[in-house]
């Protein structure tokens, strides 16, 4: 019994394999058709092989931290070498075959009124018709000129004759249809009352690997994305092609470009550092405070204190947005009234920063407190009584038993925390948005920027529109900072040795 | 465990695979459109439907997010036939491969200056149905019931209006599609034409002698106190809904809010200053269609024949006041005063340059106009730096 439902499920699950490889080979993604299909073998050889077993329950995780985790790093690293981005999204055959299809008009062409017929074999035949009533009849992309009682007339006389509904509802036949006209030119659909002369403006050439401009024989070969000729002029729509490191040598050659990348990687640090001492500070003193055995309502002060933290913080973001605006803020209303001057909070660079740094106050505090009033109650009380009973002052207690031992257990996710707040998007995105703008910066570039947001900058709002190969190249850069960062904080706090041996 | 993880797994498979794949597909239309045209078109649809027998479907997407989806989906072959969209994408469009030109049934039928807009290297790219621009909108009960004609008025008012701490005027800050007219309005440009009449994103005239002084008069307001510093949108919006303020800097989209808050409120084009109108851009709404359509003649044939006409322009017109840009129907929506003041500022209006170089002028602008409005720096070294990195960013990527 347990056998067949565990081959039912297997084939069921190669059905679905199946399924999926046939989606993926129709829209042409060889890429992760060829990951599915080692997939679906290991998958296979894990469950048939007895051998297979304990993978059993390994496979599915590694199977999704290939599609989760490695996929897009593999997929970013290749976007980094190419110029995806506006101007350049299409594939190559896609353009070819776009620039292929572009018909011109022809300037003093004549329109070709026309009916449709419909043999029984179901082939179209077309009588066209032009101002002069000189009749032409068109037959599988043939045109024969027809005379005043042509025989061939009688015989369409047989076919069924398309009504207007008939017409409308082929249209993409009658579209596809395309008649020799002369050597170069082609008679064509123009409207669902009409067929012209079209010339076919380019042609592509598989050998060369070029287009080639019939009216001028100008010949387009592919240079960095497009199709350009000689001269140097472009045909768009370009397509997506590998550059190298063009993208690094834009980031890293050009003073403009990193200049505001030095300045946003330095407030990054500061901000990270910023955020995390801030409420730990707030939330080991909060702690302290609710831990106070005589401290009366202490649940009513926790639950309350742990408020902001419940509120989402989208929410709370866009209220100290509000909160922060310099015209109608609150804020500065009450510092208007009290000390009768107001901050340019969103404004000024520094008090934009310190707006950020409040804000995350506000955001982390109810965190830090958790995991400190967790932390002190792991701490046994005969320490403190063996202290005071050698004299030590609370301040003594305070330095040489409550924050050693805290460390053990909360210093590892202050690591974590400062990995989190160096990738903070959201709180810099919805307060600042990374403004106020840096003087100069030839890309979108604010003072409040941390990498992650100026990234998302490059990508979605830089001059050249949508730039993904640049924002690739800079997610690489941030990656290998972070991966260092995270590295020597791991070293030098020793946090996860700490935490195998205490825990 | 195990098994419930399969069959979980495959749930998902399934689930994500039979999910109606909305895709262009020979021989039914598809149509992305906004909340506000989805309805009028689904109307449209049946009587397609009835008349030919050819399904259209309507999928509803909220209208920012048609051209980024569009560059994301319709490369795959899963995108719309059709579009609703502003003129002022059809410059990252067009370079993308992303849409086609049209073959318009009836030139005649449309307002010249919505056709321009739309178009592209001598080829219409899309179907106007309504025009924008914005102009002043004034509050009565503080600007009296005509409102400034001239800046000169409207500083006077708003040194009276100070004292109250009210101001005579409001505008969404930064924005350079709000401020372009103070640049404007001495001769200031985006983009020079060239011999042939054509854009040319090399000239850039956002720093020239009119341009800066339109931006110093700009700042002089600030300073003044007659314009509120450094207000976004919603900001703004509430100054004036709750009678702060006596003037406000924007468009026909934002005659619900005012309305709502009960305001009695006049639209006009913006004052004069110098004897000259500050001159903003003209705007265009229309339909496009996709490059990867299966139906091109079909979208084409669907358009002509059933949206560009009377009844499907006043409906538009009924789902979302806007002026429109289809003259048969332009009589009767054109009695609306708001819609006539709209139209009567889409007259001193400059289309928007749709080439995608404008991508390389509103972060640079909009930085420009940070720096000033936050006192960081005179408008001249500012609006000059920005024209410099607008050319070079344009040089860079070679548009």
């Amino acid at each position: 019994m347990g056998k067949m439902i565990k081959y039912m499920i297997l084939g069921i699950l190669n059905v679905a394999f199946l399924w999926v490889a046939l989606f993926l080979l129709s829209s042409q993604a060889y890429f992760v058709f060829v990951l599915l299909l080692l997939g679906a073998l290991l998958a296979n050889l894990v469950f048939l092989a007895p051998k297979g077993y304990p993978y059993r329950y390994l496979l599915p995780a590694a199977f999704f931290m290939v599609v989760m985790v490695v996929y897009p790093i593999v997929y970013t690293v290749y976007i980094s070498v190419t110029n995806y981005g506006t101007g350049n999204i299409l594939h190559k055959e896609q353009v070819i075959a776009q620039l292929e299809d572009r018909y011109v008009l022809e300037p003093d062409a004549e329109d070709y009124a026309f009916q449709a017929y419909r043999d029984d074999r179901g082939d179209l035949w077309l009588l066209f018709t032009d101002s002069r009533g000189e009749r032409l009849l068109g037959y599988r992309g043939q045109l024969t000129s027809l005379q005043e009682q042509d025989p061939l007339l009688e015989q369409l006389a047989d076919f069924a004759e398309l009504t207007r509904v008939d017409l409308v509802r082929a249209t993409n036949e009658l579209s596809g249809q395309s008649f020799a006209y002369d050597h170069t030119h082609e008679l064509r659909m123009r409207n669902i009352n009409s067929f012209s002369v079209y010339l076919q403006q380019y042609s592509y050439d598989r050998e060369n690997d070029a287009l080639i401009e019939s009216e001028t024989g100008t010949i387009y070969t592919p240079v960095g994305g497009y199709f350009q000729d000689p001269d140097g002029t472009r045909l768009t729509p370009g397509f997506r092609a590998v550059v190298g490191i063009n993208n690094f040598r834009r980031l890293f050659g050009n003073p403009q470009i990193t200049g505001p990348f030095v300045r946003v990687f330095i407030w990054t640090i500061q901000w990270a550092l910023l955020s995390v001492a801030t409420t730990f500070v707030v939330g080991l003193f909060l702690a302290i405070l609710l831990n106070d055995p005589y401290l009366r309502l202490r649940k009513v002060y926790r639950s309350l204190l742990i408020l902001p933290y419940a509120i989402p913080a989208f929410i709370s973001a866009l209220i100290w947005r509000g909160l922060f605006n310099t015209e109608l803020g609150v804020i500065n209303q009450i510092l208007q009234a009290t000390i009768g001057s107001s901050v340019p909070w969103l404004q000024d660079p520094l008090w934009a920063k310190v707006a950020l740094v409040i804000l995350n106050l506000w955001l982390g505090f109810p965190y830090m407190m958790i995991i400190c009033l967790g932390a002190l109650q792991s701490i046994g009380a005969e320490m403190y009584e063996a202290a005071v009973v050698d004299g030590a002052s609370s301040w003594q207690q305070f330095r040489h038993i409550t924050v050693p031992l805290l460390m053990v257990s909360v210093a590892p996710l202050l690591v974590s925390s400062f990995a989190f707040n160096f990738n903070n998007f959201s709180v810099i995105y919805l307060l600042t948005r990374g403004r106020p703008p840096i003087v100069g910066a030839q890309t979108p570039a604010g003072h409040t920027d941390i990498l992650i947001s100026y990234t998302y900058r490059l990508a979605f709002e830089s001059g050249r529109g949508i730039d993904y190969g640049l924002a690739s190249s800079v997610t690489l850069v941030i990656f290998l900072i972070t991966g260092a960062i995270t590295f020597f904080n791991f070293r030098f706090t020793g946090a996860l040795e700490d935490v195998n041996k205490n825990v | 465990m195990k098994r419930i993880a399969t069959i979980f797994f495959l749930l998902v498979l399934v689930m994500s695979l039979s999910l109606p794949t909305m895709a262009s597909v020979p021989g039914e239309l598809l149509i992305w459109s906004d909340g506000e045209r989805a309805p009028v078109l689904a109307g449209v649809a049946k009587e397609f439907v009835i008349e030919y027998g050819i399904t259209v479907r309507i999928q509803e997407l909220p209208f920012g997010d048609i051209r980024d989806n569009l560059a994301i989906v319709a490369p795959t072959g899963e995108g719309p036939d059709i579009i609703v969209g502003a003129h002022d994408w059809l410059g990252q469009l067009i370079t993308d491969g992303l849409i086609e030109p049209i073959e318009l049934a009836d030139e005649s039928a449309f307002l010249q200056s919505g056709l321009d807009a739309f178009t592209w290297g001598g080829k219409y790219y899309g179907i106007p149905y309504a025009i924008e621009a914005i102009g002043l909108i004034y509050n009565k009960d503080l600007a009296g019931d005509e409102g400034p004609e001239t800046f000169e008025e409207l500083i006077e008012l708003g040194k009276e209006l100070r004292e109250e701490g009210k101001y005579a005027l409001v505008m969404p800050q930064p924005d350079p599609y709000h401020t372009f007219p103070f640049f404007s309005i001495l001769g200031g440009y985006v983009f020079g034409l060239d011999a042939d009449g054509v854009l040319d994103p090399l000239d850039v005239g956002l720093a020239n002698d009119g341009a800066v002084e339109g931006f110093e008069f700009f700042e002089y307001l600030l300073d003044e106190r007659i314009l509120a510093r450094a207000t976004p949108y919603d900001t703004m919006m509430s100054l004036f809904q709750n009678g702060n303020a006596a003037g406000m800097i924007t468009g026909p989209w934002a005659f619900g809010d005012v309305r709502s808050a009960g305001i009695n409120y006049g639209f006009k084009q913006i004052p004069s200053y110098q004897g000259q109108y500050g001159r903003p851009f003209l705007g265009a709404q229309g339909f496009m269609v996709s490059s990867f359509s299966e139906n091109k003649m079909l979208a084409n044939l669907f358009l002509n024949e059933f949206v560009a006409t009377k009844d499907t322009m006043l409906a538009i017109y009924e789902g979302d006041p806007r002026p429109t840009a289809f003259l048969p129907a332009a009589d009767i929506i054109n009695e609306d005063p708001d819609m006539r003041g709209v139209m009567e500022s889409a007259a001193e209006g400059i289309p928007m340059p749709a080439i995608p170089a404008m991508n390389a002028v509103w972060t640079a602008w909009s930085d420009a106009l940070e720096l000033v409005i936050n006192e960081q720096s005179a408008p001249r070294p500012a609006i000059e730096n920005a024209v410099q990195l607008i050319i070079q960013t344009i040089k860079d990527s070679g548009y």
